[in-house]
């Protein structure tokens, strides 16, 4: 017995395999939409991947420092140190903004790393190109995705800084790409205000008869340096000591510093669970809505091609050809149809994946996934098409 | 007759129920010999398209008898167990229009109802180009049905109501599309088929042109056959 | 198939499906987990390495004259602006005297009374004298009574005592003028050094609590740098090391300089270093005071030994080290690092010797399980 159904692809191959492609691309387009969702989580999970820390020392009652502002002194991390359990602890602060490099600004999160030695929580894990940072001011280390290039002079509020590093997927829970800078610097940026900001600022406070009461030189100098200086840090990153549990770590941080503690689970469940919860509804949404499309659109190709062929099965059917061979021809034309479909969509989500502008993440199980609902939803539409061909009387082939 | 070909008797078929039934054979005797070559004709609605139905075990007679070869395959209800393996295997169609499958070619059509009779593929083709090589459209074995002309794909056609070498091949007026030389050139090979493969052929028609070749026409009107000696002209 | 219709057509579809497939293949196998991951691998090298030190400093005057009246008062007028020159010992300014001319005729009138009362009981004293003395040549005589001559003799004693008092009187009166007109000579705001008045903190007119600043000026030749280093990298930092300074203003303008000493008190809150950096030469013109400067401090050269970046540098499990490549493998090598220099090269005491292959970069964070593929360029990176 030979084939019906590939028989059928072959004669009509071009129409079958343009039909395939453009089901795959709207199969690509689904696959991609999982992959942004997956891009979401993923950007989350590598911005606690790539701060390296084991827990996250943030300001009281706050779901900082990612999802909440969270402001503790930058001091706090010396007491954090002392905690049995703790092997490293780093202040670090990150503040989301437009980065200037000319006359063009790229949205980034500036974070800002305490001073030491690679591998300090806070600083990038690994580098694409150029070095580390080993100046206390003035450098900046810059994931790629922000465009900028070794040697670049950046501004960040009024200082400028020299790219000295590239690294890669360090980026924000908001899929901005990421620029270390000095924590010191970066503390300055948090706080700096431009430079008529300032100038108003002390004036106002020269001329509250509070700050500058006559009779007591300095005072207005003294008040305005406290205004000027910015004590405060987003959060203290902690790494654990070898052997010691995250969990009582954190009890001992949060029971003797008074301070709230997330360890890396927790913190996953603050930025997947709730930052980032209403987009992945809403992309859930769509996939939803992509699916059906999908499957609507499978369906009815395939009906079309079936009704199509009605004169023909109505004769297969008088020359003797069993139900079942009919309905597995359909059958196998939609598997075929989903499967050509499903491989120009995997293709065409790969390629197209890295010209989004934000992290599109395909995951092999999701392709899986998808394959088996390209191949289920296929079966299911061709059910339709299956049970007009059953209807099909073979004495239509015999005329009037 | 001798118990081979097809024999019918007193086939009745009633379409619908109570008062609004119809009547469309009301008792239709039929007897068609191996090699032999008859003519079925009447208006529309005589009911010639049901009887060929009934023949063609499409649809399923009311009451009567029906004889293939010496099996009697109906009799107050069908006497076979798959309806559609008697198709496949033992009944034959040419259509008005060829009806090729578009998608397989020449000689893949003409052998598929061996090969949906479970003939090996390669049997099954060869069986298909003799039969090809006889009907003379040995050469379009491996064209597209699409690429043949109005004649070749009705040769196909017949070769493949031929193929399982049926004892009996309905054929519904096979010759509708074609001029006068044409048709008579089908009538001639369904006639020698008839002869070569001891096969009842029953053409339905009211083709003028080739009315005068049966040498026996069965009329039927109002449901009624009338038995008929034709000129039987043309190919001795 | 031995149909050569059919072979055409499947010879088509299969053009069209075969590359499919293949990309598909490409696809599964380069993107994914599957795909190995790309580094760029370097050679650890046996060089010796210029550590420095980096710092951020201003630009301060070492001394600064700050001057003000010793009392408060009204400023009259001030002769200098801010910029001008001035010499050691040149009046700048003065403040209003207001009564003191007044307090100074006060107390010339004073003196000029206790003189008179000084004379005064100089003439009693005189005559007292003299009357003692003939009273007691006439008790000698017994001309007059014991009574008498002693009185006379009292007299004479008393008139004494009260001249010593008249004189008393007059020096109080003249130290007390001395003292209001050395006031009055105090109201003169005088240039201690000559230097540069870098404020002008008073008009003629504004009133001054004691102490207040008026006039503030420096020596322009004592200009140094404030320069802070953090704690963590500011080891080996000491008197005498050579440092280039550069001056925000002037970016491609490199000064050199030296530290003239690190501050024994380094400050606790924002744990730096705290090290004074004297130019050289003096920058002409002179640096505004006040402006960031950043200043390189070089450390002396260290003896040759196994460099590598700090790109390298990872940290697994709680341990510095890098990924070390070892016939297409990833193994994961401890180090202890010795000193570093400004350009990203680290020098390791101990784990690595020189000639080892490392990876420096690569796409993503590695682990031992990491698949790596070692390339020439990262994608995304210019060369």
């Amino acid at each position: 017995m030979i084939s019906l159904a590939a028989r059928d692809i072959l004669h009509a191959w071009g129409k079958f395999v343009f039909t395939g492609i453009g089901l795959g691309l709207l199969i690509g387009v689904t696959l991609t939409m999982a992959g942004v969702y997956r891009g979401m989580v993923d950007d989350a999970r590598v911005l606690l991947d790539n701060s390296g820390a084991d827990l996250w020392v943030v300001q009281k009652d706050t779901l900082g420092p990612y999802a909440e502002s969270s402001s503790i002194y930058d001091d706090v991390w010396r007491g954090v140190r002392g905690m049995p359990g703790v092997a490293r602890a780093a202040n670090v602060t990150y503040l989301t903004m437009q980065v200037r490099l000319g006359d063009h600004d790229v949205r980034s999160m500036v974070s800002g790393i305490a001073t030491g030695e690679p591998g300090t929580p806070g600083w990038p894990p690994q580098l694409v190109a150029g070095r580390q940072i080993t100046r206390g001011h003035y450098e900046a280390v810059a994931d790629i995705a922000t465009g900028f290039k070794l040697g670049d002079r950046l501004q960040i509020r009024r200082n400028h800084y020299t790219v000295v590093g590239l690294t890669r997927r360090m980026v924000s829970s908001n899929g901005d790409p990421m620029v270390f800078i000095p924590l010191k610097d970066a503390q300055e940026a948090q706080f700096l205000k431009d430079n008529d900001a300032i100038l108003q600022q002390r004036r106002r406070t020269a001329e509250n008869p509070v700050y500058n009461p006559p009779g007591i030189p300095g005072m207005l100098d003294g008040v305005i340096a406290a205004q000027s200086t910015n004590p405060f840090v987003n959060a203290v990153l902690v790494q654990v000591a070898p052997g010691s549990r995250p969990d009582e770590v954190a009890e001992g941080i949060r029971r003797w510093k008074r301070l709230t503690v997330y360890t890396r689970g927790q913190m996953e469940d603050i930025l997947v669970g709730k930052l980032i919860a209403t987009s992945a509804k809403q992309i859930g949404m769509f996939l939803v809505i992509l699916a059906v499309v999908s499957a609507a659109i499978v369906a009815f190709i395939i009906y079309t091609l079936t009704l199509g062929k009605i004169r023909e099965i109505a004769v297969l059917k008088l020359i003797g050809t069993r139900n079942t061979t009919i309905a597995g021809m359909i059958l196998q034309q939609a598997v075929a149809l989903g499967l050509i479909g499903f491989v120009v969509g995997k293709i065409a989500a790969t390629f197209g994946a890295p010209y989004f502008p934000k992290h599109v993440l395909l995951l092999p199980r999701d392709s899986f996934a998808g394959l088996l609902a390209v191949v289920v939803i296929c079966v299911l539409s061709s059910i339709v098409a299956i049970r007009a061909a059953i209807k099909v009387d073979p004495a239509e082939a015999v005329g009037g | 007759m001798d118990g081979k070909g097809i024999g019918i008797t007193g086939l009745k078929k009633r379409y619908g129920r109570g008062d609004t039934a119809v009547d469309a054979l009301k008792g239709v005797d039929m007897e068609v010999a191996p090699g032999e070559v008859v003519g079925l004709i009447g208006p529309s609605g005589s009911g010639k398209s049901t009887l060929l139905k009934c023949l063609g075990a499409v649809i399923e007679p009311t009451s009567g008898r029906m004889r293939l070869g010496a099996e009697v395959i109906y009799d107050d209800g069908w006497k076979v167990k798959d309806i559609r393996a008697l198709r496949r295997d033992r009944i034959g169609f040419v259509f008005q229009a060829p009806y090729l499958i578009p998608f397989l070619d020449v000689t893949d059509n003409v052998a598929l109802p061996s090969m949906l009779a479970g003939v090996a593929n390669a049997e099954a083709r060869q069986r298909a180009v003799e039969l090809l090589q006889a009907l003379d459209v040995g050469h379009r074995a491996r064209a597209m049905p699409s690429q043949l002309s109005g004649g070749e794909q009705q040769r196909v056609a017949i070769a493949r109501g031929l193929v399982n070498q049926p004892p009996v091949i309905l054929a519904d007026e096979p010759t509708a599309p074609l001029d006068s030389e044409r048709a008579l050139a089908v009538i001639r090979i369904l006639n020698e088929m008839a002869r070569k493969f001891e096969t009842a052929i029953i053409v339905v028609t009211h083709d003028e042109k080739i009315i005068p070749t049966f040498k026996r026409i069965y009329h039927i009107r109002d449901g009624v056959t009338y038995e008929e000696e034709g000129e039987g002209r043309g190919f001795e | 198939m031995k149909w050569p219709a059919m072979q055409k057509r499947t010879l088509a579809l299969l053009a069209v499906l075969l590359p499919l497939a293949v990309l598909f293949l490409y696809v599964a196998l380069t993107s994914g987990p599957l795909a190995p991951v790309p580094v760029i691998a370097g050679t650890v090298e046996n060089r010796s390495i210029a550590p420095a030190l980096f710092g951020i400093g201003t630009i301060e005057a070492r001394f600064r004259y700050r001057i003000g009246p010793t009392f408060a008062g009204r400023v009259q007028r001030l002769e200098v602006d801010v910029g001008d020159q001035v010499q050691g010992g040149q009046v700048i300014g003065e403040m209003d005297p207001v009564d003191l001319d007044d307090r100074l005729r006060a107390m010339d009138a004073a003196q000029k009374r206790a003189e008179a009362q000084l004379r005064e009981a100089e003439v009693r004293n005189d005559h007292a004298r003299k009357e003692a003395h003939r009273y007691q040549l006439a008790f000698r005589e017994r001309s007059v009574s014991e009574e008498i001559a002693a009185a006379k003799q009292q007299e004479n004693l008393v008139t004494e005592e009260g001249l010593k008092a008249a004189r008393e009187e007059l020096s109080r009166i003249v130290a007390e003028r001395q003292a209001v007109k050395a006031l009055r000579t105090d109201l003169k705001l005088v240039a201690p050094v000559g230097g540069l008045v870098v404020s002008r903190e008073g008009e003629p007119g504004t009133t001054v609590v004691a102490g207040q600043v008026v006039v503030e000026m420096i020596d322009p030749a004592s200009v140094w740098v404030d320069v802070r280093f953090d704690q963590i990298t500011a080891q080996g930092l000491k008197a005498g090391l050579p440092a280039r300074i550069l001056l925000r203003s002037q970016e491609n303008r490199v000064l050199t300089g030296r530290i003239l000493r690190v501050e024994p008190l380094a400050d606790a809150v924002t744990e730096e270093t705290l090290a004074k950096v004297i130019f050289d030469e003096l920058p002409e013109p002179l640096p505004p005071i006040g402006e960031l400067t950043e200043v390189t401090v070089s450390l002396p050269t260290l003896p040759e030994g196994p460099v590598i970046p700090n790109a390298a540098l990872q940290r697994s499990d709680g341990q510095l080290g890098v990924w070390q490549v070892a016939g297409g493998k990833l193994r994961f090598t401890q180090v202890v690092l010795g000193s570093a220099d400004l350009d990203g090269r680290v020098q390791v005491r101990q784990g690595l010797q020189a000639g080892d292959r490392i990876v420096v970069y690569s796409e993503k964070a590695l682990s031992a399980r990491s698949r790596i593929k070692v390339v020439e360029h990262l994608s995304g990176v210019e060369p």
